[in-house]
Parts: structure tokens; sequence; C-alpha cells
């Protein structure tokens, strides 16, 4: 591939080169506000902010290797009524992007008047890991810690959806700021921005294929190792034996939106005088009921928009890979249907879609 | 403890006058389902004082239990589990009408995410550093429900505490009568020694985090999981309000918002959901510690809210998971109460 890609270049760090840039915008009144991670008081915690006063871009951190809430889900909650009203520029990771693009399609968020910034995506940090008095090291050897979801994720390079991409993973380790210019509006705004140098370079797909190559490579792994549901019921309840229910794996799910998630409802609750008489039937059962039935119902409604962001198995406190069942569950799902989820805003998701004739070879 | 323990509910579940039994068992990767018994031969299994808890008791119980029918229900579990379900009662969600709670000396629990990490680690309740920093200071480690197993000052017997716990003693043929003085005097000087380290305690973490700069700070590492809500065996409603949609701000509030502070927390509702939920379950908080271990951002949580409850029932007089027949705080209507609290 010989084709060239209008950049932005910049000789100061990345983080430096976006406070200044989105700076700017707010300043010139090109956006009205800035969605980005921001330190909270208490070190090594982090949270997703909406930044308007220009003085305080300061304190973003543009794609620090951590990932508290998926910006899927705070953009989700602030969208889900009406759109911004004004431009808001977004800090996302390519995961969060797809993410929210499924969103959108299920009436869960609004993408009208953000503007998006993204990555290649070096992945992110798990939380846990942060917590300690060690984390400066932690952060140091950032390519060492990162998520299980990140070292297997082949999608780090974002979509379409993104405005501009910060050139932050590649196979050479580069000085400066590169700033691919994706859409009209991005060049339009790039236009504005005199502090910037405009070139051209390889496209980013070229610069982050021995990135790519590696983790093909681990979801290859991945997809062999971790156990399936043809392994049979025992290796799926060792796998889950360990869930307290606290949910915080759905909670923390971007595509999890149901106000009222199924397994809660009266309807699929397990009824006290059933709970009951299996005890009696079978001598013994465990209670709450349900584990597997929520962890397998959870699976079969998110595998097919599952954005692999690993934030299930961030939450959960009991350390099971959840995101490794749903990542390689997602896999086969996304592949049979051959829907890519937050490819594009005007795929239907493939379960608000009839097709009279699918999916026949696993048909009877 | 775990085969006395065990060997007295096979005795229960063999006469007849239990037909089933609640207790954790020892499931795969070190872990403790609870169990709902019928069957004796599947009681070889049970570990009724595991290291660990990994659900609540009270919430295990409340999943089956909200209308009671055929037979008696012999519940093993913590005093803080036990109390819960007195709790649980009183809200409506258990029916203790046929159960009998058998609860123990408690040795405390290991802290969750520890036991993950080393299943070597059990309990001792010599060394505060083996078990979880509420237990540490938790003053209600034994006899609560209707029977307790004593373990200390020189016993390994059940004691009945109710009429009921009583009645299946009798039924049981078990009519031992020992001497309980060194077991009162070691259960009070363990519990002073505790009320001591729980004032210091609560005196520490309400210094670090008074006032509203302290609620924002200590919750600032809230990822908004609801862990701490969902394992809570107290919090049982399904749709909890904060996750209402009428409760939903829209874009042009959240701008709003952002620009008369100049920057501002996106998942917004986070002191709110805490403040809320203390409001609706301090009263009735029983100090199990199971909100801490599930959080997955290592906020003080449960200590939080023991703290808080310390002084919401405090000032009802009231003393959460003790007395079945005490009514709840909030269900109450008195015409004069409170003028102290009034303008």
């Amino acid at each position: 591939m010989n084709t060239k890609t209008s950049v932005l270049v910049s000789e100061s760090s990345i983080g430096d080169t976006l406070r200044d840039l989105l700076g700017k915008l707010l300043e010139n009144g090109e956006i009205d506000s800035v969605f980005a991670l921001r330190e909270t008081r208490q070190k090594g915690r982090y949270c997703y902010s909406l930044i308007t006063d220009p003085t305080l871009i300061r304190e973003a951190l543009p794609f620090h290797p951590v990932m508290p809430v998926q910006g899927a889900r705070a953009l989700s909650e602030m969208t889900i009524t009406e759109p911004f009203g004004r431009p808001v520029a977004a800090l996302l990771r390519p995961c969060e992007i797809r993410a929210f693009v499924e969103n959108v399609k299920q009436s869960q968020g609004s993408l009208e008047n953000i503007f998006i910034i993204s990555c290649t995506c070096p992945g992110v940090i798990p939380a846990s890991k942060l917590l300690g008095e060690d984390r400066e090291d932690v952060l140091a050897n950032h390519g060492g810690n990162i998520r299980n979801a990140c070292r297997t994720c082949t999608g780090f390079i974002p979509g379409p959806q993104a405005d501009m991409t910060v050139l932050l993973a590649s196979d050479e380790p580069h000085d400066g700021t590169v700033i691919y210019l994706n859409t009209d509006r991005a060049v339009e705004i790039a236009g504005k921005l005199d502090s910037l140098s405009r070139e051209t370079g390889k496209p980013a797909a070229e610069l982050t294929s021995g990135i790519s190559e590696a983790r093909e490579k681990s979801l290859k792994d991945l997809m062999r190792d971790i156990p399936a549901p043809a392994d049979g019921l025992q290796s799926l309840v060792s796998l889950f034996a360990a869930c307290i229910g606290c949910r915080g794996c759905r909670e923390a799910c971007p595509l999890c939106s149901c106000v009222l998630c199924d397994y809660e409802t009266a309807r699929t609750l397990h009824s006290p005088e059933l709970v009951r008489s299996e005890a009696k039937r079978k001598g013994s059962v465990r209670v709450p009921a349900g584990t597997l039935q929520f962890q397998l119902g959870r699976l079969m409604h998110i595998s097919p928009s599952c954005t692999a962001c690993g934030q299930c198995s961030d939450v959960c406190p009991v350390d099971i890979p959840v995101s490794d069942i749903f990542i390689r569950a997602a896999n086969l799902v996304q592949e049979s249907l051959d829907y890519a989820p937050g490819r594009d805003t005007d795929d239907t998701p493939p379960m608000a879609t009839y097709l009279e004739k699918e999916l026949l070879d696993i048909t009877d | 403890m775990n085969s006395i323990i065990v060997d007295f509910l096979e005795k229960a579940l063999v006469s007849d006058y239990v037909s089933s039994v609640l207790v954790p068992s020892g499931g795969p990767d070190n872990t403790f389902p609870w169990t709902l018994i019928s069957d004796v031969s599947a009681l070889a299994m049970a570990e009724p004082v595991p290291p660990v808890m990994y659900v609540q008791g009270a919430k295990a119980l409340a999943s089956f239990t909200q209308s009671m029918t055929e037979g008696k229900l012999l519940a093993v579990m913590r005093p803080c589990e036990a109390r819960a379900a007195v709790e649980l009662s009183k809200l409506e969600q258990i029916d203790l009408d046929n159960i009998i709670l058998l609860t123990m000396d408690c040795p405390g629990a290991v802290p969750l995410k520890e036991y993950r990490r080393d299943a070597g680690i059990q309990p001792d309740i010599s060394i505060p550093e083996t078990i979880r920093p509420l237990c540490r200071q938790c003053t209600e480690f034994t006899s609560a429900g209707d029977l307790c197993l004593a373990m200390h000052g020189g016993l390994r017997e059940v004691l009945p505490l109710t009429p009921a716990g009583q009645e299946l003693l009798d039924s049981l043929g078990m009519k031992a009568e020992p001497d309980t003085s060194a077991w009162i005097e070691w259960a009070s000087s363990l519990k002073a020694e505790r009320e001591a380290v729980s004032t210091e305690n609560r005196k520490s973490l309400k210094k670090a985090y008074s006032g509203l700069e302290g609620l924002v700070e200590v919750f600032s590492g809230c990822i908004s999981c609801r862990s701490c809500r969902t394992v809570c065996p107290i919090c049982y409603c399904r749709l909890c309000f904060i996750d209402m949609k009428d409760r939903r701000c829209p874009a042009s509030a959240h701008l709003e918002n952002s620009r008369s502070s100049g920057a501002a927390r996106v998942m917004s509702g986070t002191l709110l959901f805490h403040i809320g939920r203390m409001a609706h379950m301090s009263l009735s908080c029983v100090s199990c510690g199971m909100c801490e271990d599930a959080c997955p951002s290592d906020i003080p949580v449960g200590r939080l809210v023991s703290m808080v409850s310390a002084g919401t029932t405090a000032v009802f007089n009231y003393s959460a998971g003790s007395d079945p027949e005490d009514p709840l705080p909030l269900n109450t209507f008195r015409l004069e109460e409170l003028h102290e609290y009034e303008d």
C-alpha cells in the first residue's frame, strides 16, 4: 500500500498536543465541551468528565490507560433523552466508539454533535492494578499490564465514526504527535489550528501491522483455550462457581442497557415453590438459583453486539474471566451472523432483523 | 465447629422435625455455595462456617422463603446473616414462621478478594489481620437467631435463644444445661474490646471523610457498578429508585452542570446514589461487610454505611436484627417524635 493520508503533526507529547488543541477549540467556540478522563481527588482513581472551562483542560488526561467507566455508558447516560445541542469533543477508545454506535442503534443515545477523537489503542490497565502503592511502576510498564481483552483486541484502530485518530499504538516508537484527519469536519477544524503542521503520512494500519499480528495470535490462543459451552455443563459451573451475584458485569457493560434486566423480573426469577420442590426432588440445590442462567442469558443477549472492551472482567470482584468468555462467544456469534458491532449506525442489529432464510446450516 | 454443626443438622434432618436445611457447602474452585438440602446424604458436602462470605446468607434465604408453606427449615448462618434475615422478615421478604436460625460464635470472614488470591487464609478470631475490617469491629459476633453454637468459655454446645430454638432441642432430646458463665464472660470481654476498636475506627473514618467534601473524596473512585447494592441483603428492591427512567438527566442539563463549575464528573449520580442508599437501608444495616467485599474499587463502603447506621439506629433507639417484634422505625408513625431535628 502506498496511500498517503492527511495528518497533523506536532513535536510535543500527545497529552500536551491534545490539551492544547482542545483548549483552543473551547476558546474559539468550535466546541462547547470536552468529554475526557480526569484524575479524581484520590490518586489512581479516574472519572470521565465534561469540561467546558478552557483553563481546566489542563486536567484532562487524554487516553490515560484506564477505563473506570466504559465511555459509551457515560455518553449514553447523557444523550439518551436528547442529543447534545452544542458540539462536544469526546475522547474515546475504539471499543467505546463501537459500543456507543450499538447504543445509538438501540435508541440508547445520540451521536449528534459529538466530535470524536480516538486513537490507535494500546489498551488499558485493569483498575485493580492501579489501587496499590505501586501504581507508578504499573503505569510505567503499561504494555505488560493491559487487560486480557486488550491483549486480544484486533479492533484497535477506530472505525469511520472517529473524526480524528491519534497514533498512539504503533510498531515503531515515535516522538511527538501524529493525528489523522478522517472526516471533512476534522479537516475543517484542523484548518483553524495554526500551531500544528499539515503533512501526509502512511495510514495507521500500515504502521501497526506488527501489533495487529500479535493481537490476532493472542485472540487465536484465547479462542482455543477458553472453555466453551460445548465443553459441558460442568465446566461452565466451575467457571462461574465463584460468582457472588453482584451483577457488576452487567452494570458495567455498555451494551446491557435494560432498565430492568430480564433476570430480575418476576417472570424469570425462580419461584420459592420451584426452588423448594427442586431441593426435594434432587436432595439439594444451590441458592440463590439462576447464576448460570443469568450468565448464559446475558451472553446470549450481548454476544451479537459485544465490543470486547473487557469492562466486565475489570469489575468482577472474584476475578472470573468474564470478558474472555464473552469475547470467545462474540467472535463466533458475530461471524455466523456476519455482523460487526459498531461498524456503521446503518447496520441493523441481527436480533432486530427478520430474514426468511437464514442460519439454515444450524437448522434441523 | 463445622463437624459439630453438621452432626446437629444431620440429627435435625433425620428427626423429621425439620424437613430441609440451608447451609453453605464446599463447591468447585474454593467456593462455598449456599445449598438447600432435604436429603441427609447431601450434608457430606456441608461447610457450615466457611472462611469467606460469597453471598450474604439472608439474601440466599430470601431467594426462596418469601412465602413458606410446608415443613420447617433449619438455616445455619453467621450472626450478621441471621440478623439480616430478621430485618428481611420485617420487610416482608422472608417468612420466618417456619424457619429456625442457627448461628455460632463467629470467627469473622476473610476479605473475599484476599481469599481469592490465597485460599489458604483462615479467619482467626484472635488475629484481626485475618478478618475483614468490619468483622474486626463487630460487636454482634454471637447469640443471634434461635440457637447459637457456643465454642468458647469451655463450651461446644448448641444453646437455645428463643422458644423455637428450645423446641427444636427438646424434640431432638438434647437436654443439656451447661454452665455458660465462662462463655458469657468471654463474649462480654470481646464485645468490650471490639466496641473500643469500633469507636476508634468510626472516629477516624468520620474525621477523614466528613462533610460533602469528604464524601466526594471517598466515593470518587466509584465506578457505578452498583455491586454494593446488589449484594446487600437489605437492598431488596427489584428496581432501585436511582435507576428509574424519571431520574434521567437530559444532555442540556449535563452541559449546564459542566458550565456552572467548569468541569463536571459524568456518571453523575454517584453521591446521590450512595447517600440515598444509606438513607434507605442504614436503619436495617447489620454491618455484614458484603458491600465492601464486592466493591471493585476498594472503597470502605461497608465501614461508612455501618458508621452511618450506628448514628441513625441510635436516633430511633433501634437495633437491626435483634428482635423480630421490634417494628421498623420507618414503618412506625408517632405523632410526637424527633422534635430536636425540627427547625
